[in-house]
Protein backbone atom coordinates (compact mmCIF):
# COMPACT_ATOMS: atom_id res chain seq x y z
CA UNK A 1 0.00 0.00 0.00
CA UNK A 2 1.21 3.54 -0.97
CA UNK A 3 2.58 5.62 2.35
CA UNK A 4 0.86 9.07 1.87
CA UNK A 5 2.27 12.03 3.88
CA UNK A 6 0.87 15.52 4.34
CA UNK A 7 2.77 18.56 2.70
CA UNK A 8 2.50 21.77 3.89
CA UNK A 9 2.88 24.50 1.09
CA UNK A 10 2.53 28.38 0.49
CA UNK A 11 1.67 29.79 -3.10
CA UNK A 12 4.39 32.01 -4.12
CA UNK A 13 4.67 35.01 -6.60
CA UNK A 14 8.23 35.20 -7.49
CA UNK A 15 9.23 33.20 -10.36
CA UNK A 16 12.85 32.54 -11.84
CA UNK A 17 16.61 31.60 -10.92
CA UNK A 18 17.26 34.45 -8.80
CA UNK A 19 14.18 34.69 -6.98
CA UNK A 20 14.56 30.87 -6.13
CA UNK A 21 17.76 31.23 -5.26
CA UNK A 22 16.47 33.48 -2.49
CA UNK A 23 14.00 31.47 -1.96
CA UNK A 24 16.57 28.20 -1.11
CA UNK A 25 18.63 30.12 1.49
CA UNK A 26 16.02 30.78 3.67
CA UNK A 27 15.55 26.92 3.87
CA UNK A 28 11.96 26.40 1.37
CA UNK A 29 12.01 24.81 -1.62
CA UNK A 30 10.81 25.80 -5.27
CA UNK A 31 7.88 23.33 -6.08
CA UNK A 32 5.08 23.34 -9.07
CA UNK A 33 1.48 21.73 -8.76
CA UNK A 34 -0.31 20.97 -12.29
CA UNK A 35 -2.69 18.62 -13.75
CA UNK A 36 -6.38 17.70 -14.19
CA UNK A 37 -6.40 20.69 -16.63
CA UNK A 38 -6.23 23.57 -13.94
CA UNK A 39 -3.52 26.26 -13.77
CA UNK A 40 0.01 24.95 -12.62
CA UNK A 41 0.83 27.03 -9.53
CA UNK A 42 4.26 27.64 -7.81
CA UNK A 43 4.57 26.61 -4.85
CA UNK A 44 7.39 26.85 -1.85
CA UNK A 45 7.55 24.00 0.84
CA UNK A 46 10.06 23.58 3.65
CA UNK A 47 13.56 21.70 2.38
CA UNK A 48 13.65 19.95 5.57
CA UNK A 49 10.50 18.16 5.07
CA UNK A 50 11.11 17.79 1.34
CA UNK A 51 14.33 15.92 1.48
CA UNK A 52 12.90 13.87 4.38
CA UNK A 53 9.86 12.40 2.03
CA UNK A 54 12.25 12.33 -0.74
CA UNK A 55 14.73 9.98 0.39
CA UNK A 56 11.89 7.60 1.93
CA UNK A 57 10.52 7.06 -1.51
CA UNK A 58 7.09 8.50 -0.75
CA UNK A 59 5.91 9.21 -4.08
CA UNK A 60 2.00 10.29 -2.88
CA UNK A 61 1.78 13.29 -1.26
CA UNK A 62 -1.55 15.32 0.70
CA UNK A 63 -0.77 18.74 -0.51
CA UNK A 64 -1.87 21.13 1.62
CA UNK A 65 -1.81 24.97 -0.03
CA UNK A 66 -3.40 27.87 1.22
CA UNK A 67 -6.03 26.03 3.24
CA UNK A 68 -6.22 23.62 0.88
CA UNK A 69 -5.84 19.94 0.58
CA UNK A 70 -5.97 17.95 -2.98
CA UNK A 71 -3.53 14.61 -3.29
CA UNK A 72 -0.64 15.17 -5.85
CA UNK A 73 2.01 12.82 -7.14
CA UNK A 74 5.73 13.46 -6.91
CA UNK A 75 6.10 13.91 -10.62
CA UNK A 76 9.77 14.85 -10.50
CA UNK A 77 12.85 16.06 -8.34
CA UNK A 78 15.82 18.25 -9.20
CA UNK A 79 18.80 17.61 -7.36
CA UNK A 80 21.58 20.10 -6.91
CA UNK A 81 24.87 18.82 -8.77
CA UNK A 82 26.46 16.68 -6.05
CA UNK A 83 23.14 14.97 -5.38
CA UNK A 84 22.72 15.86 -1.77
CA UNK A 85 20.13 18.81 -2.03
CA UNK A 86 16.73 19.06 -3.32
CA UNK A 87 16.28 22.37 -5.34
CA UNK A 88 12.51 21.65 -7.04
CA UNK A 89 10.20 19.54 -6.69
CA UNK A 90 7.15 18.91 -9.27
CA UNK A 91 3.64 17.78 -7.89
CA UNK A 92 0.99 16.71 -10.25
CA UNK A 93 -2.89 16.44 -9.16
CA UNK A 94 -4.18 13.14 -9.01
CA UNK A 95 -7.32 11.81 -7.51
CA UNK A 96 -7.70 8.68 -5.57
CA UNK A 97 -9.43 6.03 -8.68
CA UNK A 98 -6.95 7.43 -10.89
CA UNK A 99 -5.04 5.27 -13.20
CA UNK A 100 -1.19 6.60 -13.95
CA UNK A 101 1.82 5.52 -15.39
CA UNK A 102 4.88 5.64 -12.95
CA UNK A 103 8.25 4.42 -12.85
CA UNK A 104 9.03 2.03 -10.27
CA UNK A 105 12.69 0.79 -8.75
CA UNK A 106 13.36 -3.18 -9.32
CA UNK A 107 14.75 -4.87 -6.67
CA UNK A 108 16.24 -8.07 -6.32
CA UNK A 109 15.46 -11.05 -4.63
CA UNK A 110 17.47 -14.16 -3.42
CA UNK A 111 20.77 -15.23 -4.62
CA UNK A 112 21.38 -16.51 -8.11
CA UNK A 113 23.02 -19.75 -8.09
CA UNK A 114 24.88 -19.01 -10.99
CA UNK A 115 26.97 -16.36 -8.83
CA UNK A 116 27.80 -19.06 -6.84
CA UNK A 117 29.21 -21.11 -9.67
CA UNK A 118 31.55 -17.96 -10.96
CA UNK A 119 28.61 -15.83 -12.98
CA UNK A 120 28.54 -12.17 -13.07
CA UNK A 121 25.33 -10.61 -12.45
CA UNK A 122 24.21 -7.66 -15.39
CA UNK A 123 21.07 -5.81 -14.59
CA UNK A 124 20.37 -3.43 -17.59
CA UNK A 125 17.07 -2.84 -16.39
CA UNK A 126 16.80 -0.97 -12.51
CA UNK A 127 13.18 0.68 -12.77
CA UNK A 128 10.41 0.07 -14.56
CA UNK A 129 7.53 1.82 -16.29
CA UNK A 130 3.85 1.10 -14.91
CA UNK A 131 0.30 1.72 -14.81
CA UNK A 132 -1.69 1.56 -11.58
CA UNK A 133 -4.03 3.46 -9.58
CA UNK A 134 -2.75 6.26 -7.93
CA UNK A 135 -3.73 4.23 -4.30
CA UNK A 136 -1.65 1.02 -5.33
CA UNK A 137 1.67 2.03 -6.15
CA UNK A 138 3.93 -0.75 -5.16
CA UNK A 139 7.45 0.57 -3.52
CA UNK A 140 9.32 -1.36 -5.88
CA UNK A 141 8.70 -4.46 -7.88
CA UNK A 142 10.63 -7.83 -6.51
CA UNK A 143 12.61 -9.66 -9.02
CA UNK A 144 13.20 -13.58 -7.93
CA UNK A 145 16.37 -14.33 -9.10
CA UNK A 146 16.77 -17.41 -6.89
CA UNK A 147 16.45 -20.12 -9.87
CA UNK A 148 19.08 -18.24 -12.27
CA UNK A 149 21.67 -20.05 -13.55
CA UNK A 150 24.98 -19.03 -15.77
CA UNK A 151 23.66 -17.63 -18.96
CA UNK A 152 19.90 -17.28 -17.77
CA UNK A 153 17.68 -14.21 -18.37
CA UNK A 154 14.43 -12.82 -16.64
CA UNK A 155 12.76 -11.04 -19.42
CA UNK A 156 10.05 -8.14 -18.47
CA UNK A 157 7.30 -10.91 -19.65
CA UNK A 158 8.87 -12.96 -16.47
CA UNK A 159 8.27 -10.64 -13.76
CA UNK A 160 5.29 -11.17 -11.51
CA UNK A 161 3.44 -7.88 -11.28
CA UNK A 162 1.87 -7.46 -7.98
CA UNK A 163 -2.06 -6.79 -8.26
CA UNK A 164 -3.49 -4.22 -10.54
CA UNK A 165 -0.52 -3.26 -11.87
CA UNK A 166 0.93 -3.69 -15.21
CA UNK A 167 4.50 -3.61 -16.72
CA UNK A 168 4.87 -1.33 -19.99
CA UNK A 169 8.17 -1.75 -20.59
CA UNK A 170 8.63 -3.79 -23.95
CA UNK A 171 8.24 -7.52 -22.81
CA UNK A 172 11.34 -8.93 -24.32
CA UNK A 173 13.20 -6.63 -22.16
CA UNK A 174 16.07 -7.66 -20.58
CA UNK A 175 15.77 -7.24 -16.82
CA UNK A 176 18.32 -9.19 -15.41
CA UNK A 177 20.72 -11.73 -16.86
CA UNK A 178 24.29 -13.66 -15.85
CA UNK A 179 27.10 -13.84 -18.06
CA UNK A 180 29.80 -16.21 -17.57
CA UNK A 181 32.79 -14.64 -15.80
CA UNK A 182 35.59 -15.02 -18.46
CA UNK A 183 33.11 -13.06 -20.76
CA UNK A 184 32.77 -9.98 -18.48
CA UNK A 185 36.77 -10.04 -18.18
CA UNK A 186 37.19 -9.34 -21.96
CA UNK A 187 34.54 -7.05 -22.14
CA UNK A 188 36.26 -5.03 -19.19
CA UNK A 189 39.52 -5.16 -20.12
CA UNK A 190 40.54 -2.09 -22.50
CA UNK A 191 41.65 -3.43 -25.63
CA UNK A 192 45.11 -3.33 -26.13
CA UNK A 193 45.99 -0.83 -29.24
CA UNK A 194 48.95 -3.08 -30.40
CA UNK A 195 52.36 -0.92 -31.05
CA UNK A 196 50.57 2.23 -31.78
CA UNK A 197 51.49 5.09 -28.80
CA UNK A 198 49.19 7.59 -30.40
CA UNK A 199 45.67 7.64 -32.39
CA UNK A 200 45.06 8.30 -35.63
CA UNK A 201 44.62 11.47 -37.09
CA UNK A 202 41.68 12.22 -39.38
CA UNK A 203 42.47 13.46 -42.30
CA UNK A 204 40.47 15.57 -44.84
CA UNK A 205 40.74 14.08 -48.49
CA UNK A 206 42.99 15.68 -51.07
CA UNK A 207 40.84 17.73 -53.86
CA UNK A 208 41.10 15.85 -56.79
CA UNK A 209 43.32 18.31 -59.41
CA UNK A 210 41.31 19.67 -62.13
CA UNK A 211 42.43 18.84 -65.42
CA UNK A 212 43.59 22.17 -67.41
CA UNK A 213 42.53 22.47 -70.56
CA UNK B 1 48.20 0.00 -22.59
CA UNK B 2 46.12 3.09 -21.03
CA UNK B 3 42.68 4.52 -23.00
CA UNK B 4 43.11 6.53 -25.41
CA UNK B 5 40.98 7.96 -28.62
CA UNK B 6 41.25 5.40 -31.57
CA UNK B 7 41.07 8.78 -33.99
CA UNK B 8 41.09 11.85 -33.56
CA UNK B 9 40.57 15.25 -35.53
CA UNK B 10 43.28 17.04 -34.36
CA UNK B 11 46.34 15.62 -32.14
CA UNK B 12 47.21 18.47 -30.08
CA UNK B 13 44.49 20.52 -27.90
CA UNK B 14 43.97 23.46 -25.88
CA UNK B 15 43.90 23.51 -22.00
CA UNK B 16 40.99 24.81 -21.81
CA UNK B 17 39.04 26.01 -18.31
CA UNK B 18 37.26 24.27 -16.03
CA UNK B 19 34.76 26.05 -14.98
CA UNK B 20 31.45 25.10 -12.92
CA UNK B 21 30.36 21.69 -11.62
CA UNK B 22 29.20 18.48 -13.48
CA UNK B 23 25.36 18.83 -14.56
CA UNK B 24 25.51 15.77 -16.74
CA UNK B 25 27.03 12.21 -15.72
CA UNK B 26 26.06 13.44 -11.85
CA UNK B 27 24.57 10.63 -11.21
CA UNK B 28 24.64 7.03 -10.59
CA UNK B 29 23.23 5.29 -14.12
CA UNK B 30 24.57 1.66 -14.57
CA UNK B 31 25.62 0.01 -11.15
CA UNK B 32 24.26 0.33 -8.06
CA UNK B 33 26.96 2.36 -5.96
CA UNK B 34 29.40 4.99 -7.44
CA UNK B 35 32.26 7.14 -6.67
CA UNK B 36 31.77 10.86 -7.09
CA UNK B 37 34.60 13.40 -8.00
CA UNK B 38 34.24 16.83 -5.43
CA UNK B 39 37.00 18.54 -7.06
CA UNK B 40 37.14 19.43 -11.12
CA UNK B 41 41.02 18.34 -12.43
CA UNK B 42 42.25 16.71 -15.44
CA UNK B 43 41.96 12.56 -14.70
CA UNK B 44 45.34 10.54 -16.52
CA UNK B 45 44.69 7.71 -18.44
CA UNK B 46 47.34 6.06 -16.08
CA UNK B 47 45.06 7.00 -13.45
CA UNK B 48 42.38 5.88 -14.72
CA UNK B 49 43.33 2.46 -15.23
CA UNK B 50 45.10 2.44 -11.94
CA UNK B 51 41.39 2.58 -10.73
CA UNK B 52 40.29 -0.21 -12.69
CA UNK B 53 42.96 -2.58 -12.09
CA UNK B 54 42.44 -1.70 -8.07
CA UNK B 55 38.89 -2.23 -8.27
CA UNK B 56 38.96 -5.45 -10.48
CA UNK B 57 41.18 -6.76 -7.77
CA UNK B 58 38.83 -5.79 -5.05
CA UNK B 59 35.91 -7.57 -6.50
CA UNK B 60 37.97 -10.79 -7.27
CA UNK B 61 36.37 -11.31 -10.62
CA UNK B 62 32.86 -10.50 -9.21
CA UNK B 63 30.30 -8.07 -9.95
CA UNK B 64 30.41 -5.25 -12.86
CA UNK B 65 32.39 -2.62 -13.13
CA UNK B 66 31.71 0.83 -14.80
CA UNK B 67 33.79 3.47 -16.17
CA UNK B 68 32.69 6.74 -16.47
CA UNK B 69 34.85 8.69 -18.08
CA UNK B 70 37.21 8.60 -21.04
CA UNK B 71 40.54 10.48 -21.85
CA UNK B 72 39.89 12.29 -24.93
CA UNK B 73 41.72 15.09 -24.58
CA UNK B 74 45.54 15.35 -25.23
CA UNK B 75 48.05 16.79 -22.91
CA UNK B 76 51.44 18.16 -23.82
CA UNK B 77 54.40 19.43 -22.54
CA UNK B 78 57.94 20.11 -23.89
CA UNK B 79 61.19 18.26 -22.30
CA UNK B 80 63.08 19.77 -19.16
CA UNK B 81 66.03 22.58 -20.02
CA UNK B 82 64.26 23.21 -23.42
CA UNK B 83 64.47 26.99 -24.80
CA UNK B 84 61.38 29.22 -25.03
CA UNK B 85 59.43 28.74 -28.13
CA UNK B 86 60.20 26.42 -31.14
CA UNK B 87 56.34 25.76 -30.59
CA UNK B 88 54.25 23.28 -28.51
CA UNK B 89 55.24 20.50 -27.10
CA UNK B 90 54.31 16.90 -28.34
CA UNK B 91 51.23 14.63 -26.47
CA UNK B 92 52.80 13.36 -23.35
CA UNK B 93 49.50 11.30 -21.87
CA UNK B 94 45.76 11.44 -22.63
CA UNK B 95 43.69 12.45 -19.95
CA UNK B 96 39.65 12.96 -19.10
CA UNK B 97 38.44 16.75 -17.85
CA UNK B 98 36.64 15.99 -14.45
CA UNK B 99 34.41 18.19 -12.92
CA UNK B 100 33.04 18.29 -9.70
CA UNK B 101 29.58 16.13 -8.93
CA UNK B 102 31.23 13.28 -11.71
CA UNK B 103 30.85 9.81 -11.35
CA UNK B 104 33.76 8.29 -12.39
CA UNK B 105 33.07 4.51 -11.74
CA UNK B 106 30.24 2.44 -10.82
CA UNK B 107 29.86 -1.25 -9.45
CA UNK B 108 26.82 -3.07 -9.77
CA UNK B 109 25.63 -6.78 -8.91
CA UNK B 110 27.81 -6.75 -5.66
CA UNK B 111 26.47 -6.25 -1.71
CA UNK B 112 26.83 -3.18 -0.61
CA UNK B 113 29.66 -3.26 2.13
CA UNK B 114 31.96 -5.26 -1.14
CA UNK B 115 31.28 -2.48 -3.64
CA UNK B 116 32.21 0.32 -1.16
CA UNK B 117 35.09 -0.82 0.12
CA UNK B 118 36.28 -1.85 -3.40
CA UNK B 119 34.87 2.09 -4.35
CA UNK B 120 37.04 3.25 -1.34
CA UNK B 121 40.29 1.72 -2.66
CA UNK B 122 39.43 3.12 -6.09
CA UNK B 123 39.51 6.91 -4.33
CA UNK B 124 43.01 6.27 -2.91
CA UNK B 125 44.01 6.26 -6.82
CA UNK B 126 42.15 9.25 -7.85
CA UNK B 127 44.17 12.38 -7.88
CA UNK B 128 41.44 14.70 -6.01
CA UNK B 129 38.66 14.04 -3.15
CA UNK B 130 36.19 11.52 -4.18
CA UNK B 131 32.85 10.13 -2.11
CA UNK B 132 30.83 7.28 -2.65
CA UNK B 133 27.19 7.39 -3.67
CA UNK B 134 24.41 5.15 -3.83
CA UNK B 135 21.84 5.05 -6.96
CA UNK B 136 19.16 7.16 -6.08
CA UNK B 137 15.42 5.89 -6.28
CA UNK B 138 13.40 6.17 -9.26
CA UNK B 139 10.60 8.86 -9.36
CA UNK B 140 8.35 9.89 -11.98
Amino acid sequence: MVQVVKVKAQSRKEQGSKASKKLRKTGLVPCVVYGHKESAISLSASHAELIKIVKHGVRLVDLETDGKVEKALIRDVQWDFLGNDVIHVDFSRVSADEKIHITVSLELKGTAPGLLSGGVLDMPMHSIHIECLVLNIPDVIRVNVSELQVGGVIHVKELVAPEGVKFLADEDAVVVHIVSAKAEVASTVPPELGAATEPEVIKKPKPVAEEEE
Amino acid sequence: MALMPKRVKFRKSQRGKIKGNAHRGNTVSYGEYGLQSMDSGWLSAQAIEAGRITASHAIHGEGKLFIRVFPNKSITSIPAETRMGKGKGEPEYWAAVVKSGMILYEIGGLPEAIAKDALSKVAYKMPFRCRLVSRRPSIG
